[in-house]
């Protein structure tokens, strides 16, 4: 083994990590909320804010992200010949925002809708608008049934942010290639894989304590 | 005794194309017991659920206290009052469901508190207090910190029972209290129902179980495809009913009830 060079890759491949958490961070922060409130619409009594929704989950996730990705650095700028072009790590937020909130609403709008009607109709008949019903009764049942598939995404998200590379933004993946190809070497991917493999066992940790704290009573 | 608290007057329900309730009228006085009986499918619940707005009528009235929930148009069709007046009223009637409705992410304490603090306003501790003593009488005081799953059915009813009563309702609803329950479970729930009775609670009571409806009940209401049938004192349904469909499902429900 020769330890120079793996030193030395990993330090090189370690500066992309700072660009793959902050995808990370920025598709979190905001399509979580935005998938929230999309949910909501999806359940609304307004039917063409029902259909706009579907439309736009259906599209989302109905097409590759790695598609949406191009779309957001290349196709933007050909369709608005060169009037909009996004840098390439703020086309790799848009994407993924986009995308991701696509997800969550379906999550979110899943787990809204799998508590029992009875739970509407004992709140209704205790008196409590259905405003507080949403609040202390729906969404805190809605909150455990969503971790486990919320946690599939953070899982997925961590992995799809190796996508970006494509669209030259120096996250980990992107380095990892730079070392293959310069390097005419593979270990580079064996890095990449090692710290990706670290932070889904943080992420799977996260979830397990924080399904752990639902854990008290059963649905 | 004596003051009218609920007045039905020609209600009408349908969904979609099946008429549910075909004109129903029913009054009950404070203080007194009404059991509802019937073929499954007759509309009992319907009408129970049509008195604190859990479903829409379609025609006619209900008032509370001499209060219109739903008053009537030139037509005859029920005209509501505003969404807030009505679930404010609503809360004035305790209702206890077949499948008990715990809020499971509650504890028994939990549940009890709810609503008298996020609908009443109450003081959280004025509402503790009450609500301790509740789960005294309906013998479940040890469960205060239990969650709705560690219990068995029978408790469950019962703390949903409590739940209601937090709100101190002026009326109790019961739609089968204990019909999704193991038979060695029926009694603890019946007693508590018959507790109430001693107290002069005023409550409807939607049930099957024809020896405990004859016990407890002022009236009895037989319901038959959407009308009612009969509206009298126990033993002119159960000793010498008249009608014969009455007597046709009595003799089918007693032959059952062993
Ligand atoms: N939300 C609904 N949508 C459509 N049909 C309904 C709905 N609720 C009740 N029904 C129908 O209305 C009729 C009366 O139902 P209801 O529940 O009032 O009967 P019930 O007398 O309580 O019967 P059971 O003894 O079985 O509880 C039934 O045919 C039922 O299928
Ligand atoms: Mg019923």
């Amino acid at each position: 083994m020769d330890f120079d060079y793996l030193s030395g890759i990993t330090e090189f491949i370690l500066k992309g990590t700072g660009v793959t958490l902050k995808i990370y961070a920025v598709t979190l922060v905001f399509s979580i909320p935005l998938g929230i409130i999309c949910a909501f619409g999806k359940i609304s009594r307004f039917a063409p804010l029902r259909i706009l929704l579907g439309a736009y989950t259906w599209v989302f996730r109905g097409t590759p992200l790695l598609l949406q990705l191009f779309f957001f650095y290349y196709g933007l700028s050909a369709l608005t010949h060169g009037a909009i072009q996004l840098e390439a790590l703020f086309a790799a937020y848009t994407a993924f925002v986009i995308n991701y909130a696509a997800y969550f609403t379906e999550i979110f709008r899943a787990g809204i809708q799998s508590i029992n009607k009875g739970q509407y109709e004992a709140a209704k008949a205790l008196g409590m608008g259905s405003w507080q019903t949403m609040k202390r009764i729906i969404l805190p049942q809605a909150v455990k049934l969503v971790l486990p598939p919320m946690g599939n995404e953070a899982i997925n998200l961590i992995k799809d942010t190796a996508l970006c590379s494509i669209i030259t933004v120096t996250e980990i993946m992107r380095n990892a290639q730079v070392t293959v190809s310069r390097d005419v070497r593979v270990e580079g991917l064996l890095i990449a894989a090692i710290i990706y493999l670290c932070f889904t066992f943080v992420i799977i940790q996260v979830f397990r304590l924080l399904e752990k704290r639902f854990a008290h009573y059963k649905n | 005794m004596g003051s009218e608290i609920i007045n039905v007057e020609n209600l009408h329900k349908s969904f979609g194309k099946l008429h549910v309730l075909k004109g129903i009228n029913l009054t009950v006085e404070r203080g007194e017991i009404i059991s509802v009986i019937g073929p499954s499918g007759s509309g009992k619940s319907t009408l129970l659920r049509c008195l604190n707005h859990l479903e829409t009528a379609d025609k006619g009235s209900i008032s509370f206290e001499g209060e219109y929930i739903a008053s009537v148009d030139s037509e005859g069709n029920s005209v509501y009052k505003k969404n807030r007046e009505v679930l404010a009223i609503c809360s004035r009637l305790g209702m206890v469901f077949q499948n008990f409705n715990l809020f499971p992410h509650k504890t028994v304490l939990g549940n009890l508190i709810e609503a008298p603090i996020t609908v009443k306003n109450e003081d959280k501790q004025a509402v503790e207090k009450k609500a301790l003593v509740l789960l005294e009488k309906v013998g479940l005081s040890e469960k205060k910190d239990a969650y709705p799953g560690q219990l068995s059915g029978g408790q469950q009813q019962r703390v949903a029972i409590a739940r209601a009563l937090a709100m101190s309702p002026e009326i109790m609803l019961f739609d089968e209290p204990t019909s999704a329950l193991d038979p060695e479970l029926i009694g603890e729930v019946l007693q508590v129902i018959k507790q109430l009775a001693e107290e002069d609670m005023t409550m409807i009571i939607v049930t099957h179980e024809m020896t405990f409806a004859r016990e407890i009940s002022d009236r009895i209401i037989f319901m038959d495809n959407g009308t009612v049938l009969a509206d009298s004192p126990p033993e002119n349904i159960f000793v010498k009913p008249e009608h014969p469909r009455i007597r046709q499902f009595l003799s089918k429900m007693l032959q059952s009830d062993d």
